[in-house]
């Protein structure tokens, strides 16, 4: 009875139950992951607490400028993709394919800019908090702890990223391979889910890497 | 369902015998399978955290240690720690009972996720791997608790090794618990509405709140601990501006919430057994109910109790404590309910019954003591003493343990199709409800005496104590080891089961024991209110 | 335009404008105690993201009481978390050069 795109599971009772079951799933999941990253943003107010000077110092060295843009290009690759699911919640399989691959892209470029460029600047200027840190005297501990958890939040950021770059690009193939339709495309979803989560978890991180320490 | 048949061999295939070939165990997502897949595990690492148990009351029976190295014991009790608390404890009853009987108690076919289910198996057996390993190289010193500095700086045992076993572990959790979120919030059978659901799906339900909510906070935790430990971050080192405080808080944000993970299923299987063998409605559904959310919420809110000595600050302190003690209030609730399910019942005393009323029994001194310690005044004096030892043994082992026993012993039947002997499953309660407190009462006596935990030495006037409590560990072991010998033998010498053996309530017992892999021939439709006792067969009742 | 592109289109442009915002707070002489309201807007910014690009509102009520759930108990995390650091007092003793 029914296109090989709307049947379900045995343990459901309609193609919207499991639809719905399944975001649920995705959502429930991302509670999780925002417990997950729940411990660095408590070692943030932590360490700010203990090292206040020291680690607004260090805020101070972050390039404003490139991690401003990255904000920009997360936000719109979550536009994109979310069109991508407009689109296909229409029919529009080609429209989708385009979108997700421009979201992609974009995902790419932050990637990118973040590792190849700031990250490469960073250890450049000895901003990686090893045995070789560029800042010293008092304001030293503050620093190294600021640059501690820039690198470990923006490190778990970008796996995340990585794993969201696997996740659409399967979509893409899937896509292409036909197998969503307006009736079917909950997976299409789900990883659009996800895809805007790890941008709300860029939305944290960006004031509290690039903004909170740079005072007048 | 007539209990005539109960004879009869199976004509229709069940879930064990759909299959038999390794593969098509190993392969499987049928709930009921992976829940045996499990109980085998848990089984072994039972044994794993015994055998170290073991070793520990045999060192305390001398002053001086009768195993030499304070080492050595350091890291016998940390792997009895570890090994209980995460490959024993937490899992359970969620992934043996929880993974049978829920599906079952919906009136699904499944869960929702079943290849999740699979999955987070796989997880559990790759963390236990890692653990053995870490365990086989040496292990570790540093308390189940991973303090800091201790474990970051100084510690040379296998710090890395553990730490990375229990974060493959957490995410086994996370996964079961939500499957079971989100089966219970989708997979309800027609007229199944909340408030006609078991007990055991609502402790269920609040188990695994705390499960996806706390785990991934450990996880966090534990790789920072990880990179401090390797890579010297110093986010707990207050040398270079870092909190060793941060750790406890955010080590404690889990493993106190992790408590309640642990109880809260015992919780739900005894509301499931009193009701049963005193055939009576459970008293007070509602309350038993929003008791078991009310911890689950709660209990996130008091883990700064296992630092008032810590050096935090004396507010936080006394917020903690106030809120350590309300959250005793809906464990009392529930014990009250039990009573009063039992009171002008017709109770009888099987073994699952027996069981459950040790578990009562216990869980409430240790529950009770739980509030000496909450106390901070009296808390200065108590903790880091076996008080405290004996405090949560109480409630882990002479509760929980006794739950999940009793829960093995009243669905066993359903599970396995066969009935274990009565007369040595009401023997096997005994022992334990004797051996165990021989065990652990002398423990209170020690801690409130003064004599400290995780020392391997005392000083001689403490020996008597510990000589009456090594004594008893010897007996709880026969205790345990006792249904581990028949539960065996009855799955191949055991009388068949009937449908439902007990006469009891709940959709489980509507289905054949063992069930078919489907479940129900018909998805079920639920017009009774839960614990719709007294029945009228009482006479069909097995024994 | 499909009124479904509008709304996103939309949602991206208050996102921008948030961004912006945050961004020319940051410059604001505010006292470092008070630094963190810079964070304002960026919770907004969640808000519109969960709203317009993870439709919240449509779906079953599971997904609203997940995100609620995960919101609250992060609170409880951060809030009942930074409680003692921020009550603790601290009685200062000569350091000593340790390094």
């Amino acid at each position: 009875m029914s296109e090989v795109s709307s049947t379900q599971e045995f343990q459901y009772s309609s193609p919207r139950h499991q639809a719905e079951t399944a975001i649920s799933g995705m959502w429930l999941f991302l509670a999780t992951e925002m417990l997950f990253f729940g411990p660095l943003f408590l070692a943030w107010i932590y360490s700010r607490h203990w090292n206040q000077q020291g680690f607004d110092a260090g805020a101070r060295q972050t390039e404003v400028i490139v991690g401003t843009v990255n904000t920009v290009v997360l936000v719109t690759s979550s536009l994109i993709y979310s069109m991508g699911v407009t689109f296909i919640e229409g029919g529009g399989t080609r429209r989708l394919i385009q979108c997700c691959i421009g979201a992609w892209l974009l995902g790419l470029m932050f990637l990118l800019l973040k590792f190849g460029i700031e990250w490469r600047h960073d250890f450049e200027r000895r901003l990686f908090p090893g045995s070789d840190f560029a800042i010293d005297g008092p304001l030293r501990d503050g620093a190294r702890l600021f640059f501690v958890f820039y690198f470990l939040g923006t490190a778990v950021h970008g796996l995340h990223m990585l794993v969201g770059l696997i996740l659409v690009g399967w979509i893409i193939l899937r896509a292409r391979r036909n197998e969503f339709s307006s009736s079917y495309y909950t997976p299409v979803i789900a990883v659009g889910l996800y895809w805007s989560f790890v941008d709300m978890v860029w939305i944290i991180l960006y004031p509290l890497i690039y903004l909170v320490g740079r005072g007048a | 369902m007539s209990t005539i048949a109960s004879a009869t061999t199976k004509t229709s295939n069940s879930y064990l015998t759909d299959g038999t070939t390794i593969r098509s165990w190993l392969l499987t997502t049928d709930h009921k399978r992976i829940a045996l897949l499990y109980l085998g595990s848990i089984t072994l690492f039972f044994f794993v955290g015994g055998i170290a148990a073991a070793l520990i009351r045999f060192n305390l029976i001398a002053p001086q240690g009768m195993i030499g190295s304070a080492e050595t014991y350091n890291r016998l009790f940390t792997m009895h720690g570890v090994v209980m608390v995460w490959f024993f404890l937490i899992p359970a009853v969620p992934v043996t009972l929880g993974n049978f009987l829920v599906p079952l108690m919906l009136g699904a076919r499944d869960l929702a996720f079943p290849k999740l289910n699979l999955i987070s198996w796989y997880l559990y057996i790759l963390a236990g791997v890692a653990a053995l390993y870490s365990l086989i190289a040496g292990g570790v010193d540093t308390g189940w608790t991973f303090y800091t500095p201790l474990a970051t700086a100084y510690s040379k045992g296998h710090v890395v090794a553990t730490v990375v076993a229990i974060f493959i572990a957490g995410f086994s959790s996370i996964a079961t618990g939500l499957n079971f979120i989100i089966s219970i919030h989708s997979l309800r059978a027609p007229g199944m509405t909340w408030y006609k659901m078991p007990v055991f799906l609502w402790s269920l339900y609040a188990t695994s709140v705390i499960l996806v909510l706390a785990t991934p906070v450990l996880a966090m935790t534990l790789v920072l601990l990880a990179f401090e430990r390797i890579f010297h971050i110093g986010v707990f080192d207050p040398t270079v501006g870092g909190d060793p405080l941060l750790f406890q808080h955010l080590f404690w944000f889990y493993s106190h919430p992790a408590v309640y993970v642990m109880i809260l299923p015992g919780f739900g299987v005894i509301s499931e057994i009193v009701p049963a063998f005193s055939n009576k409605r459970l008293f007070g559904y509602k309350f038993v109910v929003w008791s078991s959310i009310s911890i689950a919420v709660i209990g996130f809110l008091v883990w700064g109790h296992h630092m008032f000595v810590a050096g935090a600050s004396l507010y936080s302190a006394l917020v903690f404590s106030i809120l350590s003690f309300m959250v005793a209030v809906p464990s009392a609730i529930k014990v009250f309910n039990w009573i009063g399910t039992m009171h002008g019942g017709s109770v009888r005393f099987d073994a699952p019954m027996l069981y459950a009323l040790g578990f009562i029994g216990l869980f409430t001194i240790g529950g009770l003591t739980g509030l000496f310690v909450a106390a901070l005044a009296a808390d200065v004096h108590l903790t880091q003493t076996y008080f405290v030892v004996a405090h949560f043994h109480y409630v882990m082992v002479g509760g929980m343990v006794s739950a999940f026993f009793a829960g093995l012993h009243f669905w066993w039947p359903k599970i396995t199709g066969r009935l274990y002997p009565e007369i040595w499953g009401r023997v096997g309660a005994v022992i334990i409800f004797f051996g165990f407190n021989l065990t652990f009462f002398p423990q209170f006596l020690l801690g409130y005496l003064g004599m400290p935990r995780r020392y391997h030495s005392y000083p001689p006037e403490f020996q008597v104590l510990n000589v009456l409590s090594s004594a008893g560990a010897t007996i709880l072991a026969v205790g345990y080891l006792l249904p581990l010998a028949y539960m065996t033998w009855s799955l191949f010498y055991g009388k068949r089961a009937s449908d439902n053996p007990w006469s009891a309530t709940g959709l489980e017992w509507r289905t054949e024991s063992p069930p078919p892999t489907e479940n129900f021939e018909v998805t079920p439709a639920v017009t009774a209110p839960p614990y719709d006792y007294p029945l009228r067969d009482v006479e069909q009742r097995h024994v | 335009m499909n009124p479904r592109l509008r709304h996103l289109l939309l949602a991206w442009e208050l996102l921008l404008a948030l961004l912006a915002i945050e961004f020319g707070a940051s410059f604001l002489a505010l006292d470092r105690a008070a630094r963190p309201l810079v964070l304002v807007p960026a919770a907004l910014m969640v808000a519109v993201v969960s709203v317009a690009f993870m439709d919240i509102r449509r779906g079953p009520e599971t997904i609203r009481l997940c995100a609620a759930a995960g919101l609250l108990w992060l609170c409880i995390l951060l809030g009942l978390g930074s409680l003692d650091p921020m009550t603790r007092v601290i009685h200062h003793v000569r350091t000593t050069n340790i390094k």
